[in-house]
């Protein structure tokens, strides 16, 4: 027994002596986190732009990553509801169960759209949260960082200026970018765009774009041979832009339409990691402008 | 080995243990049998259930789930008996189709109620790192009410018992440690051990096999941070083929010599 609390005070010393530890659902929130905290967090990811969020796969990193954690930072509005709640059960962290000061749900802090007015169990997995794909709109990351800025401080009051320091120093760099983003968006507005999953929904509210279709009709369910040929004829008198893609995302339902209607298949970024110059979310937002321009009709 | 990396692998290898323990005789069975798809029908058929419950309006939690999924699995083990005894000679063919029936029926009620695509991963998707030791008791009731049954009444166990049996021993532990590793603990431990003609003799090296494979597995997902429920597949593969090769001829020529 002496010798459990020994180890469970050595994993927990190092912690509280040098930096914060946080598990990060998603890359958003880990390039979020670097942002505002920078040398002072050792982060574990636990996907990365390749792999889709609803889904994951166990690994022990995983397990010792949110056992470890001082503060869990992940979308929320159910996202992750196919394995978080287990992650949470299993890591046996009082630290970052809901409720928590450690839980930090991003999603909690924004204007979500999309939540439907009431849970119809024929449209769809549609979220009674409302659209959880958050992170594609500026005021949003704002709203968040200033969020987590203040949790930060909370969790590691040592560190509170520098945190707040960073947090306005990122806040003033994002508006200038955004106020650049948004006079080079003026030309995108109106682009009509078909997307695979509701995955952009944010970034379409943000720069006026116009998601005429969705290839997952019902979100999560396979379409039927009656959706499609629907699709096809609603969409073949005025083709779209393009198809845009998540790089998570099935790429044969969009290759089949981009076929039947000669329009290309624009690959997304979605998040952090996602392309070669999306390193961070400036990258991100960067490269996210310049793929649309690249295909603005 | 810290205390805190045992700590992750503890649950899980306990849940290998219990998986392991209906699996193995119920493996050979199987094997004898030329069955060896069973398992992969009976749990769809679970899920299945689970999907159709949802539909008719019950909102299906806890026990409830798996009251269903439990049911439809005595339901499809009493069919696959029926056709055992009335078509023996493709009974194989039918649990195949059986397998593909179940899983496209789920495919056909989804497309009206998705919801029940969440019941559906949640049954078929187990993975053994995420269990939690409250998880386990219901499985080790069961498992050794299943084990009991089995060598306590085993010439019963040719008939309705052995599928009855194995629709609750497959329907616990899917859940626990999904599909993949569920096939493996049956099929694996039991081909190793096909050359083992003294039936005591075979259970345990079956036994053996797949507690050294589960465990090496557990061990290499902690070592290469890899995801555990596919790796110990992989060892108990391993481990089935160095005892096949090498340990039981080394074993055999001892006895005999």
């Amino acid at each position: 027994m002496t010798r459990f609390i020994a180890v469970l005070v050595a994993l927990w010393l190092p912690v509280s002596a040098n930096a914060l530890n946080v598990f990060s659902c998603e890359p958003e929130w880990a390039a979020l986190v670097e942002e505002l905290a920078g040398g002072n967090v050792e982060i574990t990811e636990a996907t990365t732009a390749f792999q889709d969020p609803h889904m994951l796969q166990a690994r022990p990193s995983l397990i010792a990553g949110a056992r470890n954690a001082d503060l869990l930072i992940c979308t929320g509005a159910d996202l992750e509801i196919g394995w978080l709640p287990l992650l949470l059960r299993r890591s046996g962290n009082p630290g970052i169960q809901p409720g928590s000061p450690g839980h930090f749900m991003a999603a909690d802090h924004v204007r979500r759209i999309e939540i439907p007015a009431s849970i119809d169990r024929s449209q769809g997995d549609v979220h009674p949260q409302g659209n959880p794909h958050i992170h594609l709109h500026p005021r949003n990351i704002e709203r968040v960082a200033e969020a987590l800025a203040d949790r930060l401080a909370e969790l590691d009051p040592a560190n509170a200026e520098s945190y707040r320091a960073n947090a306005d120093n990122f806040l003033q760099r994002w508006s200038d970018a955004r106020t650049r983003w948004e006079e080079r968006a003026e030309a995108l507005a109106g682009m009509r765009l078909v997307s695979h999953h509701r995955s952009f929904s944010y970034l379409a509210d943000w720069l006026d774009l116009d998601i005429v279709a969705t290839l997952e009709l019902k979100p999560g369910i396979p379409p039927s041979g009656a959706q499609l040929s629907r699709l096809l004829e609603q969409l073949t008198p005025a083709p779209p832009a393009g198809i845009i893609r998540a790089p998570f995302e099935n790429e044969k339902p969009a290759h089949w339409l981009s076929d039947r209607l000669s329009i290309p298949v624009i690959e997304m970024a979605y998040t952090v990691g996602g392309a070669d110059t999306a390193t961070d979310l400036f990258g991100l937002y960067e490269h996210t402008i310049s793929t649309l321009e690249e295909y603005r009709e | 080995m810290s205390e805190f990396e045992l700590s992750i692998i503890f649950p899980a290898f306990i849940a290998c243990l219990l998986v392991l323990s209906t699996h193995v005789p119920l493996g050979m069975e199987v094997l004898r049998r030329g069955i060896i798809f069973i398992d992969l029908a009976i749990a769809q058929v679970a899920g299945l259930g689970v999907i159709a419950a949802d539909t008719m309006g019950w909102e299906a939690r806890g026990w409830m789930v798996q009251f269903a999924a439990v049911s439809a699995a005595l339901i499809a083990a009493g069919i696959l008996h029926w056709t055992d005894r009335r078509w023996p000679d493709i009974q194989e063919a039918i649990i195949g189709v059986a397998f593909v029936l179940a899983a496209t029926a789920g495919i056909l009620i989804l497309a009206g109620n998705p919801h029940g695509g969440e019941h559906l991963k949640e049954l078929l998707v187990g993975q053994v790192l995420w269990v939690n030791i409250d998880q386990l008791l219901p499985v080790f009731v069961i498992s050794v009410l299943v084990v009991a049954a089995w060598f306590w009444k085993r010439e019963h166990m040719h008939g309705l018992g052995f599928y009855a049996l194995f629709a609750f021993a497959v329907t616990a532990s899917v859940q626990l440690v999904g599909i993949y590793l569920v096939f493996a603990s049956l099929i694996i431990p039991a081909l190793a051990t096909r050359h083992v003609e003294r039936r005591w003799l075979r259970m345990i090296c079956g036994y053996a096999v797949g507690i050294v494979g589960c465990l090496a597995g557990l061990v290499l997902s902690i070592g290469a941070d890899l995801p555990a429920g596919a790796i110990v597949v992989w060892s108990l593969a391993i481990t089935a083929l160095i005892f096949a090769w090498l340990v039981w001829p080394l074993l055999r020529t001892r006895s005999t010599s």
